[in-house]
Order: C-alpha cells, then sequence, then structure tokens
C-alpha cells in the first residue's frame, strides 16, 4: 500500500520536492533544538528546588583559588545499559553546570577507558572501579564491563576519588561530588576536642558504650579532627582547639572541671551532652538504671553547681513527653526503628508508646485551640490558664538557624533518649543569668511533660512473648497518662545556648593541680616524711642545721615534662559559648550503630544526622549547610489531620481511616464523571426542547 | 484568525454535541481517576502527583486516537472534505481551528482531573509547580500525540513518510520521544529546550499536514 503509494507520490513528481522540503524543514528544526540545548535557561519551579544547584555548591565552585581538574572516566554512553545510561544524562549535565560556574577554574576532562586499555591501568590504580552488569538474552547470558567514576585533583596535588557515582537524580549528583570537592580544596582539618566518659554498663555486645560513630563518621572525620584532652595528666586544652565536646561528663575530677572551665575561660565553644543518669538495655531491652555520679570521689566541687554559675540548671531529674506526635518515630519499615517497637513478621516493626523517647515537634505549642485543649477539664475552659499558655509556651524548634534546616522538613528535631532536666538559671519563668551572658533554649518538649526523679526501671515491655510485653507497655502508658493528669502543663528545655562574658567557677577558689604536680606533693610529702623520721637522736637534728634535703629524682623528670599551668583566668575577655544538650544517648553508639534494630528500635537515626550538622553550625560553616537541608520536604498526606494533643482509641481512628479514604477515592472518581454526564445530560435535554420547539413550530 | 475561531467554534461544539464525546470522557475520567486515587491517597504516604502524570501517557495512548482520528476522517466519510476545500478558507485556519478545538475540549478533561490535586494539597502539602508543570506538561505531550496522530488521520502523510524516509531516519525519528521532555516539566523544570522541542515538534507536524491539505486542494 505505502509502496503504491510512493510510485503515484513519485509519478506526479512531487516525491522529490516534498522529500527535500522536509528533510530541509527536519534539519533547521534538529538545529534549533540542538541550539537550544547548549544555551539552556530553565526555571526550577520546585517550592525545595530540588533540580537547582543549591547556593553551596555555587559558593564552593565560584570560591576555587586554584585549578580543580574533574577527571571522568566515562566508558560511551551507547554502551550503558539503559540504568546507568539515565545516571550518565545526570551526572553529564552535573559536570557541565558546575565547569561553567567554575569560570575556568574547575576544568572536566573525559577519558574513556574501554577506548585505551592503559586507561584501564590507570583507573585501577587511582581507585576508580569498574562497575559490571550482567545482561541476558535467549541464547547466551554475558557481564559487560563498564566506568563511570571521577578524580578530582586540586592545585595538581591533593586528590579525591569517587570510585563509581551513578545518581538518578541532580541533587544526588550534587550531594556526592560537591562534598568531594570541599574535601579536596580544604587545606586543614579543623581541630576539636572532647571528653567522653563511657557507659559503666556494657552494651549488649560486652564492648563499652562511647561516642565513637559520630566522631568517626566520613562526613565529620573529614573535615574534622577529634583530638582527646580527658588524659591522666589534666593538661589544659590548647590554644588551637576552638570547640570541646563533652560526652555524658561524669565521676569528674577537679582537675577536668578546672580544664573546662578555663577552655571557656579563654572563649572556646563547650558543647555538653549530658545526663542524670545512666540506662543500660539489657536484654529484651530493659530499661534500667546504671550506677552513676556526676561528681569523682575525692571531688570538692560540684559539677552542678559548676553549671549553675555559668548559667545551666540541671536538677537532677529526668524528663518524659506524652504528646503522642513528639513520640511519632521516623521510618518504621527498614533501617530500624527511630524508639521502641515490638518486632513482627517480614521485619515490620509494631511501635509501641515509651514516652522516654521522643523529639521537639515543630509546632507553635501556644497556638489558641492547642492552649484551649490544655486549660480545660471536663469540657470546661479556664479563660485565665489558656491566655497563660498562649503567652508562655514555646515552639518545639524555637529558632530559625540553619541547623534544623533540614530538621524541619521532617517538622522535628532529633530523637532523645531518657532526656534530663535542664533549663537556664532562673527561678520559674523568670531567667537569671550571670551578668554579661545571654541565654536562649533551641528546643522544647510539648507541654504534655512529666519531670521526675530517675527511677530505677523504666520497663516498658514486661514479658517473654509479644503479647504480653504489648499489654506491659498499654499498663506502663495508661500510668504515665494517670500521672500526666496530676502534673502542671510544662515544657522542658531540650537544648539551649548560652554566650557571653562568662566569669570563672574557680575565680577566689584555690587551682586543682595537675596529676604530676599531686604526684610531686605526694613524693615532697613522702620525702619530707622520710627527712622527719628520727632514725637516732642526732639525725633528726640535721635538718634544722643543715642544707634542705635534695627533690626525689623522679618527681624531678614529671616536672621537667608537664609545662606549668598559666595563670588562672578569671574572665573571659571575649566571648565564649556553651551549647547544652539535655541527652547523650542520642549521639551513643549502641543507639547510632543500630544495635538494637533486629528487636524493634530503639535506633537514633536522627542523631547520627544531626551531629556533623551540629559541627558546621558550631564552627558556622555554611558552604554544605544548603547540601545538607536537600531534603525534600515531608509531605506526607493525614487523612485525619494533625492531633497534637489529641490521644484517642487506635480502633476508631482507623475506621475512620479507612471511611474516609473511601468515601475521598469515591468522590475523585465520580465527581469528574458526575460532571461530564450531567453535562451531555444538558446537551441531550437542551437539544430534544429545541427539537421540539423546531417542531411545534412547523406544526404551528 | 476569524477564520481559525469559526473553524474552532464549530468543532468544538461537533465534540459537545456528539454523545461519543461524552462516552469518551465518562471512560477517561473514570479509568485514570479510579488508578490514581487509589494509588495517591494514602495515609502517609507523600502527596504528589507522580502516579497520576505516571499513568497519564498510558491514557492517552488509548484514548486520544479516538478524540483525533476522527478530525479529518469523519470529513472525508461524510464527504464534507470536498465542501470545505472550495470553502475561502486557508488552510492553516482549518488546521488550527481543528487542532485547537480538540485540543480544548482535552483540556476541559484535565480540568476536571483538578480535584485530585484539591484533595491532596488539603490532607498534605502538595507542591504545586511541580503539579502546574505536569499539567503544562500534559497539554504538551497530548499536543504533540494529537498532531501525530491528526498528521497521521490523513493518510497520506503516513504513507509519504512511510514511503520516503530511511529506516535510520524512521528510528531516528522513533527516538527521539516526547516522553523524555514531558518528565522534565512534569517535576516542576521548565527548561527552554523543551519548550523548544515541542515548538519545533508541534511546528513540523502542523506544516506537514498543510503540505498535505494543499496538495490535495491543488489535486482538486
Amino acid at each position: 500500500m505505502s509502496h503504491a503509494a510512493s510510485s503515484r507520490c513519485r509519478e506526479s513528481g512531487i516525491a522529490l520536492p516534498l522529500t527535500l522540503h522536509f528533510l530541509l524543514l527536519l534539519l533547521v528544526l534538529g538545529q534549533a533544538v540542538y541550539l537550544a540545548s547548549r544555551h539552556r535557561a530553565r526555571l526550577d519551579a520546585t517550592s525545595d528546588e530540588l533540580y537547582s544547584l543549591t547556593e553551596s555548591t555555587r559558593r564552593i565552585v565560584g570560591g576555587l583559588d586554584k585549578r580543580l581538574v574533574v577527571e571522568a572516566y566515562f566508558s560511551p554512553k551507547e554502551d550503558l545499559p539503559a540504568e546507568l545510561r539515565n545516571t550518565r544524562v545526570v551526572l553529564d549535565n552535573f559536570l557541565d553546570e558546575i565547569a561553567q560556574l567554575g569560570k575556568g577554574k574547575l576544568v572536566v576532562k573525559r577519558f574513556n577507558p574501554i577506548e585505551d586499555k592503559s586507561l584501564q591501568d590507570t583507573c585501577t590504580r587511582v581507585g576508580i572501579k569498574p562497575i559490571d552488569t550482567q545482561s541476558a538474552t535467549t541464547t547466551a547470558v554475558g557481564v559487560s564491563r563498564h566506568w563511570q567514576g571521577l578524580r578530582l585533583v586540586y592545585d595538581g596535588g591533593k586528590q579525591k576519588v569517587l570510585e563509581q557515582i551513578a545518581p538518578t537524580v541532580s541533587f544526588l549528583a550534587e550531594a556526592m561530588v560537591t562534598p568531594a570537592i570541599k574535601e579536596v580544596v580544604t587545606k586543614e582539618r579543623r581541630k576539636i576536642g572532647f571528653m567522653e566518659w563511657p557507659s559503666s554498663s556494657p552494651g549488649q555486645q560486652g564492648q563499652a558504650i562511647g561516642w565513637e560513630t559520630v566522631r568517626t563518621m566520613p562526613d565529620v572525620a573529614k573535615r574534622y579532627d577529634f583530638q582527646n584532652y580527658k588524659d591522666a595528666e589534666g593538661a589544659l586544652v590548647p590554644e588551637d582547639v576552638q570547640t570541646l565536646v563533652l560526652f555524658r561528663p561524669m565521676d569528674i575530677t577537679d582537675r577536668q572541671k578546672y580544664v573546662v572551665d578555663q577552655f571557656v575561660m579563654r572563649g572556646g565553644t563547650l558543647v555538653l551532652f549530658s545526663d542524670v543518669a545512666d540506662y543500660g538495655l539489657q536484654p529484651n531491652r530493659q530499661c534500667n538504671k546504671v550506677q552513676m555520679a556526676l561528681d569523682a570521689k575525692d571531688s570538692e566541687h560540684k559539677w552542678q553547681e559548676q553549671l549553675l554559675h555559668y548559667g545551666i540548671d540541671q536538677p537532677g531529674q529526668i524528663v518524659a513527653d506524652l504528646a503522642p506526635q513528639a513520640g511519632q518515630a521516623y521510618n518504621p519499615m527498614g533501617g530500624g526503628y527511630e524508639y521502641l517497637g515490638l518486632p513482627m513478621q517480614m521485619g515490620m516493626v509494631r511501635q509501641v508508646a515509651y514516652p522516654y523517647f521522643f523529639h521537639a515537634v515543630d509546632g507553635d505549642w501556644s497556638q489558641p485551640q492547642i492552649a484551649n485543649k490544655l486549660a480545660s477539664s471536663s469540657g470546661k475552659l479556664d479563660e485565665e490558664q489558656a491566655a497563660y499558655f498562649r503567652r508562655t509556651l514555646r515552639p518545639g524548634i524555637d529558632t530559625d538557624e540553619f541547623l534544623f534546616k533540614t530538621f524541619r522538613q521532617f517538622k522535628r528535631g532529633p530523637g532523645f533518649y531518657w532526656p534530663c532536666l535542664m533549663r537556664l538559671r532562673g527561678n520559674g519563668a523568670q531567667t537569671t543569668l550571670p551578668d554579661g551572658v545571654n541565654g536562649r533554649v533551641l528546643l522544647w518538649s510539648s507541654p504534655l511533660t512529666i519531670i521526675e526523679d530517675p527511677q530505677a526501671s523504666l520497663n516498658a515491655l514486661m514479658g517473654r512473648d509479644l503479647q504480653s510485653q504489648a499489654l506491659a507497655n498499654a499498663a506502663f502508658n495508661q500510668k504515665l497518662q494517670q500521672r500526666l493528669q496530676s502534673e502542671p502543663r510544662r515544657q522542658a528545655p531540650l537544648m539551649m545556648e548560652l554566650s557571653g562574658t562568662f566569669s570563672s567557677f574557680f575565680a577566689g577558689k584555690q587551682r586543682p593541680k595537675k596529676a604530676s604536680e599531686l604526684k610531686e606533693e605526694e613524693d615532697r610529702k613522702r620525702a619530707e616524711e622520710a627527712a622527719d623520721k628520727p632514725v637516732d637522736g642526732n639525725q633528726a637534728k640535721e635538718p634544722e642545721v643543715g642544707p634542705p634535703l635534695p627533690k626525689p629524682d623522679a618527681s624531678a623528670d614529671a616536672l621537667a615534662k608537664a609545662p606549668a599551668d598559666p595563670e588562672m583566668l578569671q574572665q573571659v575577655a571575649g566571648n565564649a559559648r556553651i551549647v547544652a544538650f539535655a541527652d547523650s544517648d542520642f549521639v551513643r553508639d549502641d543507639f547510632t550503630r543500630g544495635l538494637y534494630r533486629q528487636q524493634g528500635g530503639p535506633n537514633s537515626i536522627f542523631g547520627a544526622a544531626f551531629f556533623p550538622m551540629l559541627l558546621d553550625w558550631l564552627s558556622q560553616d555554611s558552604d554544605l549547610v544548603a547540601l545538607q537541608s536537600r531534603l525534600p520536604k515531608d509531605r506526607k498526606i493525614s487523612l485525619l489531620g494533625d492531633q497534637l494533643i489529641d490521644t484517642g482509641d487506635r480502633r476508631d481512628a482507623e475506621k475512620q481511616l479507612r471511611t474516609t479514604r473511601s468515601s475521598l477515592v469515591v468522590a475523585n472518581v465520580a465527581g469528574p464523571c458526575a460532571v461530564m454526564l450531567a453535562l451531555g445530560l444538558f446537551v441531550l435535554f437542551s437539544r430534544r426542547a429545541q427539537k421540539r420547539r423546531f417542531l411545534e413550530a412547523i406544526g404551528n | 484568525m476569524r477564520e481559525t475561531a469559526v473553524v474552532f467554534r464549530r468543532e468544538l461544539k461537533s465534540y459537545f454535541l456528539s454523545p461519543i464525546a461524552y462516552v469518551f470522557g465518562v471512560l477517561f475520567l473514570g479509568v485514570l481517576m479510579y488508578l490514581a486515587a487509589q494509588q495517591q491517597i494514602v495515609e502517609g504516604q507523600q502527596a504528589s502527583m507522580q502516579a497520576f502524570f505516571g499513568l497519564l501517557p498510558i491514557v492517552f495512548l488509548f484514548f486520544l486516537p479516538g478524540l483525533t482520528m476522527r478530525l479529518w476522517a469523519e470529513e472525508r466519510r461524510s464527504g464534507t472534505i470536498e465542501l470545505l476545500m472550495t470553502f475561502p478558507v486557508r488552510i492553516g485556519s482549518l488546521i488550527s481551528g481543528k487542532f485547537f478545538a480538540a485540543l480544548a475540549f482535552l483540556a476541559v478533561l484535565l480540568l476536571c482531573t483538578m480535584g485530585l490535586p484539591l484533595t491532596l494539597s488539603n490532607y498534605g502539602s502538595l507542591d504545586w509547580a511541580p503539579v502546574i508543570g505536569a499539567y503544562v506538561a500534559s497539554l504538551l505531550l497530548a499536543l504533540v500525540s494529537l498532531l501525530v496522530l491528526y498528521a497521521f488521520g490523513f493518510p497520506r502523510i503516513a504513507e509519504w513518510i512511510a514511503g520516503f524516509l530511511p529506516t535510520w531516519a524512521v528510528d531516528l525519528l522513533g527516538g527521539i520521544s516526547p516522553y523524555k521532555y514531558f518528565e522534565s516539566i512534569s517535576r516542576g523544570v521548565f527548561d527552554t529546550r523543551d519548550c523548544v522541542y515541542y515548538i519545533c515538534f508541534c511546528g513540523f507536524f502542523l506544516h506537514a499536514n498543510a503540505v498535505a491539505l494543499h496538495y490535495r486542494r491543488l489535486k482538486g
């Protein structure tokens, strides 16, 4: 049929001019599309700007002072399997974009290792790994080898290799390449000091529980150099360390308190992950208190008093939050469960309520409807109390700092585990901070908070089988609910920041001595005692007339080794900063490593993510901040609405959910169809009426 | 312009006066909305129209031929094409009038689906920019699909293309998928490359249709 038609066309003599005409047209249009793709202008209209380069990438690439060569070892696109071909398009676009941004300082060089065997050796040498994919046809199964890796070389020296890179979307390409660029152009890592006091309760695998995981995460280790300053000698923290992190101080000696004090006095940033009680998770996730004392045995000064001196009141109580949203865990399926859950079949976890594990909710608790609800009892509203709540209640995330940019998208802060009560020094609502010190709370619990002394046991999952554990959990929570009724409505601070010209806690007090000084003193005492000891009547009189006894050799060595303490600083000359968290467990190893994942949690997913953000925020390194917050906003569908306060029957809620969903589906399907049908019927009847009128007109 | 408007009004009216349009509309909306609503309205799921716009090209594949093939075929079947060719109307006006009428009918159908994004926006925090982008992209996709079918509805063009172009060129044309450009706009990124592509695509097929009609008129 088509041949016959073509011959007809040829006969009519239009075939050639038509062909030429369309070929020329195609050529022109093809050229137009090609030019448009070379000189593109694009507008990313998504509210999260997910498909645009972030400010982070622009700042880092735009600020290059030396040449950065990006060596792209890529197999030809045509040879790639379909799943890799799409990632190549994304990667090529991204590399073109950053090359344009770099204005000559960033050069992309492309190599094809398939074409040149020596390049394959180069790839292997520099650490780029091939991607082997399987392909199957009806007759054979084969493995094909592809290359898609990058090597970044900055100023001909420092290198970074991304051995395999296959981003499916542009922001993933950015999240992979930009930190690598940042790493390669960063000259030296920032020093951070730390002191940690591992738990006396061993973890489930017998190891001591510390805070190593968050310090050694690749994102952190690449840019920050952690050094331990909790040494036996008690040396002061060196001048070049600007940040000191304390992981759950306990058994703190006076000298350690002095080291911390002097660090603050010289204007450093002190980060405090604090707890007043240590809870261990025994088998079956029984939460039992482990013996813990804040101060060392022979300590003269109290740690709580020292904190109070700086403006932090830590009275030794713990906090539970009963608001349902505060305990709503992230990622209940796969990747571990954030809070407490019961493991079900197929790796699923059923959430159980445990108000000692919770997070700050990114919501305004002073909203009138919430305040009214809180001020109502048995349907009666206490206007005065409602007004008080509207005036005093604070949002869960009470700051606009970039630290919480990512968390705001999830409408929450990081999850805390048995947090302690920690507040700004003061009397009730009135804070009385030291002169020259400003303080603010960044994270708050909900108003449905219980504050109590740490109990010996906070077990919510008693019993061997799942059913008895669920029943025990229900009883545990019922008790807490009953207690909540008799408690006043109040919020507990979970994170706070103080800054200003602190004064020394040790001002006017004797300076605690270093270990070497104590040893020297002890040796001297011993020597004196030995000298005083009368061997016979003549020797006893010797010291009074002769020269003093020589010092023992050991203490002389120690004194020579240890530098003398500088004069005690009494006041901060510039500005010091203390950032305090009411919890240390959310960044501790067993929680961040997900050791309890198989049992249904807890697994501090947000703790591990929060720590690098905190370090960047503390050092005001905003270079990667835009990239960190490059997570799409949480747009979860909530068919029953946000229930910040209500805690109704679960079965009723499920029934209501099913009904709402069904009615919405029906409305969405039937609605448009009904509109079309109604329009059709309207047209039909009006046409009939028109016809009738016409016929009547003819009849008349 | 006036001629185009006259043809457009006539065509659009014929759509809404024919019962086929309503049957087509109810089927199109019923199938599309049922599949999309089942996938989208789920508690705890992200509020997004991805499933809807993922289904749309597939649904178009089944429903658009019904909408477009009749544009010229109906004229030929009823013999009005001969009459139409004798009217003092420019070919460009004929083509654009018919084409925009089909597009307007499709736009009305797409407008009827707005209940779904409104529902999602009410129960979740829907990002409207990609939704609007996707609606625009859907119309553009429908537009090029319409044009291909519209042009192919006039059989001589299909015959010419199949007859004249070598296989590699047909393959090349097959490779330039409008869906590729649909994806970019549907996620909320407006790119000049995509816009130029759609303009060129539409321009080519409208022109092809005009050439076909022109030769038919010359042939008498």
